[in-house]
């Protein structure tokens, strides 16, 4: 892409995103500089986390970068967004730091294993069971447990965070609004959980029609939504956590 | 093979909840059950036990996990005189049950409440 073409069509779209405030237009820019998100979310790739999984973070700090950006400033889009990427995909890893302390060992295993696990997922054509990991990665069943564990323990203290989180919700509607609107009314049949399901993010509740109302599998819809499986267990988890205390509170009000 | 059998009483409080959650997890993984599937696992036992608690008897709740070489069975129970059927299968519990497992059943009878998930394995028959 001629990056002087981009400068031009980048300026030319944030006027008319602040006359008009079309999210279609907020939707092109943040394809425009997808890339920039991609080669940022590469510095962090060495840290064990999904490239993908990256690139979804560092999209929340485009969003946020677009909402604020002013024209008037006279700065390039690029230069002024590339902080506030960079920000998001730190911030990323602080609020992920291992809560729960595990050994450096295990925390080191278990960051192995995400990758392990995507490879034999890719390789089986299915996720794949402990014992298979533990043969691919060399050590005992035993160890391969422990790290799941460890890894469990730390995703369940980051899933403290509100469900309706709005700084969440924004890049992933990106790409796919509108194909799965109308199969998302499906959700609303079930009346009490409608005003809940409401306040989850595009993402959360396309994730949970696909999985229990089209009864997708967790490898097929992180291919379909572009993160990885394990994450899509983390959001499952947390979508259900999230579903059932409303309803808790529901019952007790 | 004759099924393998490991059984887990919690008091009636949603703290313990937690540890059937492991315990299923536990259970299913060295039974070499594919981690979707010990995931899958995770979260249906802790639905079911969520809609056992929710009849806020004062009883204990029992999870026996079984395991053969097809299947693991998770069968979740607490005594109750009477009261609704475990899961209503027109609520959003049973199609999350149901998307979790491969097959649901749900009793009330003898005294107790009971649901009982079952997953087939879907690597085949363990060697």
């Amino acid at each position: 892409m001629n990056t002087q073409y981009t400068r031009q069509d980048t300026k030319m779209l944030f006027a008319q995103l602040r006359e008009t405030e079309d999210p279609e237009i907020r939707e092109q820019l943040a394809r425009l500089h997808l890339p920039l998100v991609e080669y940022l979310a590469k510095r962090f790739k060495d840290r064990g986390e999904p490239l993908d999984d990256l690139v979804q973070v560092g999209s929340v700090g485009l969003l946020k970068a677009i909402d604020r950006f002013d024209l008037d400033r006279g700065v390039e889009f690029s230069t002024y967004a590339t902080p506030t990427i960079v920000g998001e995909l730190k911030r990323y890893f602080r609020d992920k730091g291992w809560a729960v302390r595990v050994p450096r060992r295990l925390q080191e295993l278990s960051l192995r294993l995400n990758k392990v696990v995507a490879q034999l997922t890719q390789e089986l054509g299915r996720s794949p069971t402990v014992p298979e990991i533990a043969n691919q990665v060399g050590v005992s069943e035993e160890e391969v447990l422990e790290a799941l564990e460890s890894g469990q323990a730390y995703s369940t203290t980051s899933l403290d965070a509100p469900a309706g989180n709005d700084e969440e919700e924004t890049p992933q509607r990106l790409e796919r609004m509108g194909e799965n609107d109308v199969a998302l009314d499906n959700l609303e049949y079930f009346a009490s959980l409608a005003p809940l399901i409401e306040e989850l993010p595009e993402r959360e509740r396309e994730i949970l029609y696909l999985r229990f109302f089209r009864g997708m599998t967790q490898s097929k819809i992180a291919d379909h939504v572009g993160i990885s499986q394990m994450h899509v267990s983390r959001l499952l988890t947390r979508i259900l956590e999230f579903l059932r205390e409303g309803m808790d509170e529901e019952g007790s009000a | 093979m004759s099924p393998r059998t490991v059984k887990v009483r919690i008091p009636p409080d949603n703290g313990y909840v937690p540890l059937f959650r492991t315990t299923v997890a536990g259970i299913a993984a060295r039974e070499a059950f594919t981690l979707e599937e010990v995931d899958d696992l995770r979260m249906g036992v802790e639905e079911a036990a969520v809609l056992l608690l929710r009849r806020g008897g004062d009883d204990p709740i029992t999870l026996e996990v079984s395991v053969t070489e097809h299947h693991l069975e998770a069968n979740l129970s607490t005594p109750t005189d009477s009261g609704p059927e475990p899961v209503d299968e027109t609520s959003f519990s049973w199609m999350i049950l149901s998307a979790l497992a491969h097959k649901v059943e749900t009793h009330l009878e003898d005294g107790k409440a009971r649901i009982i998930l079952t997953k087939t394995r879907s690597t085949g028959a363990l060697q």
